[in-house]
């Protein structure tokens, strides 16, 4: 009994320590990880809509999205989607048109196993951009399906429909609430 | 000299995957190509020297029977707190490693240095068991790595070899990672037993 409490009095400690370290550096860096995924989040909405020159944040219904402005006149809509992936979620960026065509899918961030699932974010040698993602380009959003418009990655077939199924999912839901 | 000795014997000796094939997890699934392999080594050798110092200071207060989960707590909480400093100073370079995290913590050579090595040894010694371990692991995924790279997509470091053969494909799926440590570990094994 006696030992029984002696050791689970140390173990209380050293998570207690773990806890108050791991409270402590997360405060510390929130501002800075904060900054720099709005930063990425920037870089990604441009290169969806280069033609664009303003991106306006709004929210409707809790689903974040942005309006894409050139000048005054709205050209396309950018939406946050979250998909569940295979080993956690994938923040991704798509982008659309007024008619709910594609212009471009960015991924964020994915915690999906590094050489199989990590290749939806892939950039091919002497190509600019992912190539999985760069398939979404010019499909329709509402409809956009794995293997008949988008070609999943051999060998990380979850990760490929986790990407495509959010993507079409998150745009209908957008433009059902929008154009109501 | 016995210093040194701690260093190199994870080199080959005592190599985490082929002598004392430990970390087979993140292994199969990392060497895929040889970037991924290579920081995934880099990151784990990273983790150990950090876990190693921690365990190796603390050893004394940890009482030996709940010394697993005291170990689990301390490499967990030194993985995350490197994962977020990564992703607040080094962005770019948490874009690349940061996927690793996740199969670190899980890695057994981590808690298989804890339990051997390290909370038996002082800090200045586990440090150099864990670059050891470290530089071994790192090695052995590239070697995989290249093989199954080559092999299964035609490509080294992401740049195509001369297109002599078709590259077949399962080399970079789960088969071709069993096939070609189980070969590696038989071909080391042989000229291990050759030499005595």
């Amino acid at each position: 009994m006696n030992q029984l409490f002696r050791f689970g009095s140390i173990l209380t400690v050293i998570c207690l320590v773990a806890t108050l370290v791991l409270a402590v550096t997360y405060e510390i860096t929130k501002p800075k990880i904060e900054q720099y995924e709005k930063q990425e989040e920037e870089r990604a909405l441009l290169a969806i809509m280069p033609q664009a020159d303003s991106f306006v944040k709004k929210s409707l219904d809790g689903i974040d999205y942005f309006e894409s402005l050139r000048g005054n006149e709205l050209i396309g809509y950018c939406v946050r989607v979250l998909g569940s992936g295979y080993s956690g979620y994938i923040r991704i960026i798509a982008g659309v048109d007024l008619n709910g065509v594609i212009q471009g899918v960015q991924i964020l961030e994915h915690t999906e196993t590094p050489g199989l699932g990590s290749r939806i974010s892939e950039v091919r040698p002497g190509e600019k951009e992912p190539w999985f993602t760069a398939q979404f380009k010019g499909k329709q959003g509402k409809t956009v399906t794995l293997k008949r418009d988008i070609d999943a990655i051999t060998g990380a077939t979850i990760s490929s429909r986790a990407v495509t199924d959010a993507v079409r999912n998150a745009v209908n839901d957008f433009l059902a609430k929008v154009n109501r | 000299m016995k210093l040194l000795g701690e260093f190199v014997k994870g080199l080959w000796r005592e190599n985490p995957t082929f002598r004392i094939v430990l970390g087979l997890c993140p292994t199969l699934a990392v060497s895929t190509s040889v970037s991924n392999g290579f920081g995934m080594g880099i990151a784990a050798t990273f983790v150990l020297i950090g876990s190693n110092i921690f365990i190796s200071l603390i050893r004394s207060i940890v009482p030996e029977k709940v010394r697993i989960p005291c170990f689990i707590v301390v490499i967990a909480t030194f993985v995350t707190i490197a994962d977020l400093f990564m992703k607040a100073y080094t962005p770019l370079l948490s874009r690349s490693l940061g996927m690793f995290v996740p199969l670190i913590v899980v890695n057994c050579i981590v808690l298989g240095r804890a339990e051997v090595f390290s909370s038996k040894e002082p800090p200045l010694k586990s440090i150099l068991d864990a670059l050891g371990m470290g530089v071994g692991f790192t090695w052995a995924l590239v070697l995989i790595s290249t093989i199954r790279e080559a092999l299964g997509n035609g490509t080294v470091m992401g740049f195509p070899l001369a297109r002599t053969f078709q590259p077949a494909l399962f080399m970079i799926l789960a088969p071709g990672a069993l096939l070609t440590i189980g070969l590696l570990i038989g071909m080391f094994n042989y000229f291990a037993a050759r030499r005595r």
